[in-house]
Order: C-alpha cells, then structure tokens, then sequence
C-alpha cells in the first residue's frame, strides 16, 4: 500500500512565512506610493508601466469633464 | 475616482479622454438615476458606485463605436507641460500597461485599477470588491507578479 504525501505551500517554494509576509507587505506600500502620486523609483517593470499609466489618466485635467449632455 | 476608472480601463481615442469621460458622465446619471432604488445592504456605496461604472465600461467596450472627435481650439499660450517626446514615451507604456491589464484575470485587472489608478486603499478596494483588506493585499501581491512577468516575457520576445 502506497500512500501520498501532501505537498505543502512550504515544500513548493523557498519563501518562509515571513519572507512572503514581508513581500507582501511591501507590495502593499508601493501600490500606496503610486495611489499617493508620489514617486516611485527602481527597476520594477510592473511599477513603472503602471506609474505611466497613472501619470497619463492625470495628464488631462479632471475638470475639464463635462457635465453637459453632448448633442 | 470614476473618471479615473474609467480612463484607465477606456484609454484614450484620437489622443483624447473624450470616450472615457463621456463613459464617466454616464455613470453618474445612472447612478443618480439608480438612487431611488438603493437600498443599502450593509456594503459601502462605492461598491453600488464601481459596479455600475464596470457595467458602463463593459458597453463601451463591447459597442467599440469610435467616432470622430471634435479637435479642441489650439492653445493660445506657452505650454507648461511635458514635451512631445516625452508625451509620446507616456503614452506608448500607458498602452502598453493597459494592454497587460487586459491579459490579466478581471478581480486582478479590477484591483489594480481601482488600487492604484482610483486611489483607493486596501480597505476601500476590498468593500469593493468584496474582499477583506488581507485579502486585497495578497491578491494585490500577485496581481502584480502577474504582471511583472508578462512584461517581463514581452520584453524577451
């Protein structure tokens, strides 16, 4: 009889507990950054294609959004 | 917040917001419509007002009507902003943001947007969504995996 072992999320990576935590938790602090408007430096593809992503949204003013139906 | 939302996820049409902030227009009427038949339910507002702004984009998407757009009056002054060059560069990696944003599952695309773009905190987005701020911030972590290594596979080919 054979019987098979369960593989645990600690088997499959190198991460400990904490290591994952932490990681998460700085993610958590860039993504404030951006939403902040504050500026976000490093090598980070993903940060700075969204950091470009917001500064394009704001590029054009808010305001200028009409609140008149177009005809 | 929803004109946000929705030039993040409508991008711009003849180097304009137009489509997107007309989308937006759309949303408040139909939220202010909607408002005689609120009933709150125990969620906070901002997830009766994010649902109809996705529903808005999803028309918008799906109709894909791109009409002409009206060319606003050239400025008659010195312009403070950013140069051409730089303009363009923004623009193409905004694209190319929207364009992974796309590839990736909707509640990861939705959380992004409305985490970074919307400027929502963790909590706000999870009452969005549904989710609570722990969840938000794993999810958050491999929303962005997620897109750390599209790009980074775009980069190789």
């Amino acid at each position: 009889m054979t019987t098979k072992r369960r593989r645990t999320a600690r088997h499959l990576g190198s991460y400990g507990d904490a290591d994952v935590e932490g990681e998460v938790l700085r993610t958590d602090a860039l993504l404030d950054a951006l939403a902040r408007r504050e500026p976000v430096g490093g090598a980070d593809a993903a940060i700075r294609l969204l950091g470009a992503l917001v500064a394009d949204v704001d590029s054009q003013r808010l305001s200028s959004v009409s609140i008149t139906p177009s005809t | 917040m929803v004109v946000r939302y929705c030039r993040a996820r409508l991008g711009r049409v003849s180097g304009q917001y137009h489509i997107a902030d007309d989308v937006a227009q759309e949303v408040c009427i139909a939220v202010l419509s909607a408002l005689p038949r609120y009933r709150d339910m125990g969620r906070p507002f901002a997830s009766f007002v994010f649902g109809i702004a996705s529903h808005k984009v999803a028309d918008a998407l799906r109709s894909s009507v791109r009409s002409a757009v009206p060319t606003q009056d050239l400025p008659d002054g010195p312009d403070e902003g950013p140069g051409p060059e730089e303009t363009v560069v923004r623009y193409i990696e905004a694209q190319h943001a929207r364009d992974l944003l796309a590839r990736l599952p909707d509640t990861q695309r939705e959380l992004l947007i409305l985490r970074v773009v919307s400027g929502l905190s963790a909590e706000e987005t999870g009452n969005v969504l549904g989710m609570s701020p722990g969840a938000v911030r794993v999810a958050q972590h491999r929303a962005l995996a997620r897109l750390r290594q599209l790009a980074e596979l775009e980069s190789i080919a």
